[in-house]
């Protein structure tokens, strides 16, 4: 189970995310939401422990993990996988080495992991891709090979910061039924930032809206677009006229 | 008014060098820290290397043979009116070993693997490479950093060591192209009147040299802000540093006759 509590993030003069609290079971799956430059891919990386909270704490499974070095946080973060906003791919490496890095750098053999390579890049619809680099990729399908490292570990906790961004409606379906199919197998805790609202709520069960750094909102991603709240209504249907502000 | 706007200048630059100082005594320390146990990925280091040294050696070999033949040149009309031709190898050698070959081979060096270094290390931070790394629990000091900052350091040593030889090869052609000198002459005059000393002088400077440039140019690389362009000042801002701080340890050192 994932639990923030109180958790506020300031970088310099600028207060990124103000005392959110919010938490997550096992399996669940929740989906963050929000205008742009709200804080919802900080959200996610203070959850990776890749920015450490200003405020608050930060428990996962039980044990606050708030304040810990790099070195007690390894532990954790092997068991947590991320889909990041910009990919994040590296360069050096082919689309095999990038996927099957994780595994490669838990000393996995070496046929094992070309394996699981192949299997995942199937499953994202990337076969045969193996040996390009990312600069050779489009970005949908840097998305893909993103995705599919990320998974690649069966990992407990899997962040997907903008999962779908640049993928056409079709692509887009296909991805989420591949998670959904993922997650339902695999039974992993799933968080997703997306400003694709309608699409993400085919996949999370629950929704947190976060608005000038707070968690302004939560709810069944199912009634979202009828959320009693006029600010969260507003943003989900896209309307121009209401009180939302940014 | 111009006082207080000077004053204020000059708090400003002095407060934003010594965050940029303080930032790379503290990447500095995270280095040593992570070389203890020395645990460094054999395949990056081999990589690192390879592109940082095997890459360098033409541009560097190219460089010192005109250093080593500038300085035959500049020493020839001195030379010519003492007739000292004996003294035209101590003096070109002399100059190469202990200051300008270490000297022109690590400036040629940042610009050429510092300023590569800083502007790889950039684009991976603003892409959010680095952040991916230590996602899966890998330590970017480590896995990064540090082969990085081995390589440069190890490859400038030998590139000194390389560009020395080649400076003396380029001293001894340039002496006997435009003064006539033998070869003989030229080769009595450098294992007659330099020490070894001369030779590890500008060794230890090299070794030291790689330091800075490695440390400098990582840190920039790593704490890149604002993407494309941020990279392109990041560049500028390690080449800058880098000259600064070969210039200063030069002199220290030379000072020290280390």
């Amino acid at each position: 189970m994932i639990q923030l509590h109180d958790v506020g993030v300031r970088f310099g003069a600028r207060q990124v995310l103000d005392a959110v609290t919010l938490s997550v079971p096992r399996g669940g799956r929740l989906g963050v939401i929000g205008p742009a430059a709200a804080g919802k891919s900080v959200l996610v990386k203070v959850i990776a422990g890749l920015v450490a909270p200003t405020t608050g704490r930060l428990v996962i499974d039980g044990i606050d993990v708030t304040g810990f070095s790099e070195e007690r946080l390894a532990p954790v973060r092997a068991r947590i996988g991320m889909l990041f906003q910009n990919y994040a791919l590296y360069d050096f490496l082919s689309v095999e080495g990038n996927v099957g890095f994780p595994l490669v750098r838990r000393g996995e053999p070496a046929d094992r992991v070309a394996t699981r390579v192949r299997d995942r890049l199937r499953a994202v619809g990337l076969a045969g891709s193996e040996a390009k680099l990312p600069s050779q990729l489009s970005g949908g399908m840097k998305k893909r090979v993103g995705i599919a490292r990320a998974t690649i570990a069966a990992p407990e906790l899997v962040l997907y910061d903008e999962p779908t961004a640049g993928l056409d409606p079709v692509t887009t379906s296909k991805m989420y039924d591949l998670l959904r199919a993922d997650h339902e197998r695999s039974g992993a805790t799933a968080i997703a930032v997306s400003s694709d609202v309608a699409a993400l709520i085919t996949f999370v069960d629950t929704v947190v809206f976060v608005y000038q750094g707070r968690a302004h909102y939560q709810g069944p991603a199912a009634t979202v677009a009828d959320a009693p709240d006029p600010v969260v209504r507003q943003f989900v249907r896209g309307a121009l006229d209401g009180p939302l502000v940014g | 008014m111009i006082g207080e706007r000077t004053v204020t200048l000059v708090g400003t630059r002095a407060v934003a060098v010594s965050r940029e100082v303080g930032g790379i005594t503290i990447l500095f320390g995270q280095i040593l820290r992570a070389l203890l146990p020395p645990r460094i990925d054999g395949r990056e280091l081999v990589k690192n290397l390879h592109k940082m040294g095997n890459r360098s050696v033409p541009i560097v070999a190219l460089t010192a043979f005109f250093a080593g033949g500038l300085m035959v040149v500049q020493s020839a009309p001195f030379v010519k009116r003492l007739d000292a031709t004996s003294l035209a190898g101590w003096a070109a050698g002399y100059a190469v070993l202990r200051e300008v070959g270490p000297i022109l081979i690590a400036l040629m060096f940042s610009g050429r693997v510092g300023a590569n270094n800083t502007a790889e290390l950039g684009t991976m931070t603003v892409t959010e490479q680095l952040d991916g790394l230590r996602a899966l629990a890998i330590d970017p000091i480590r896995y990064l950093i540090v082969p990085r900052v081995v390589s440069m350091m190890v490859m400038l040593v030998c590139l000194t060591v390389i560009g020395d030889l080649v400076a003396l090869v380029g001293a001894a052609i340039v002496a006997k192209a435009v003064l006539n000198i033998e070869f003989g002459i030229m080769y009595g005059s450098f294992t007659e009147n330099l020490t070894p000393h001369d030779f590890l002088h500008g060794v230890y400077k090299s070794l030291a040299f790689g330091w800075a440039i490695a440390v400098t140019s990582c840190y920039f690389g790593v704490t890149v802000r604002g993407g494309a362009v941020g990279v392109g000042r990041a560049v500028n801002a390690a080449v800058v540093a880098a000259a600064v701080s070969v210039m200063l340890i030069d002199f220290f050192l030379t000072y020290l006759n280390v």
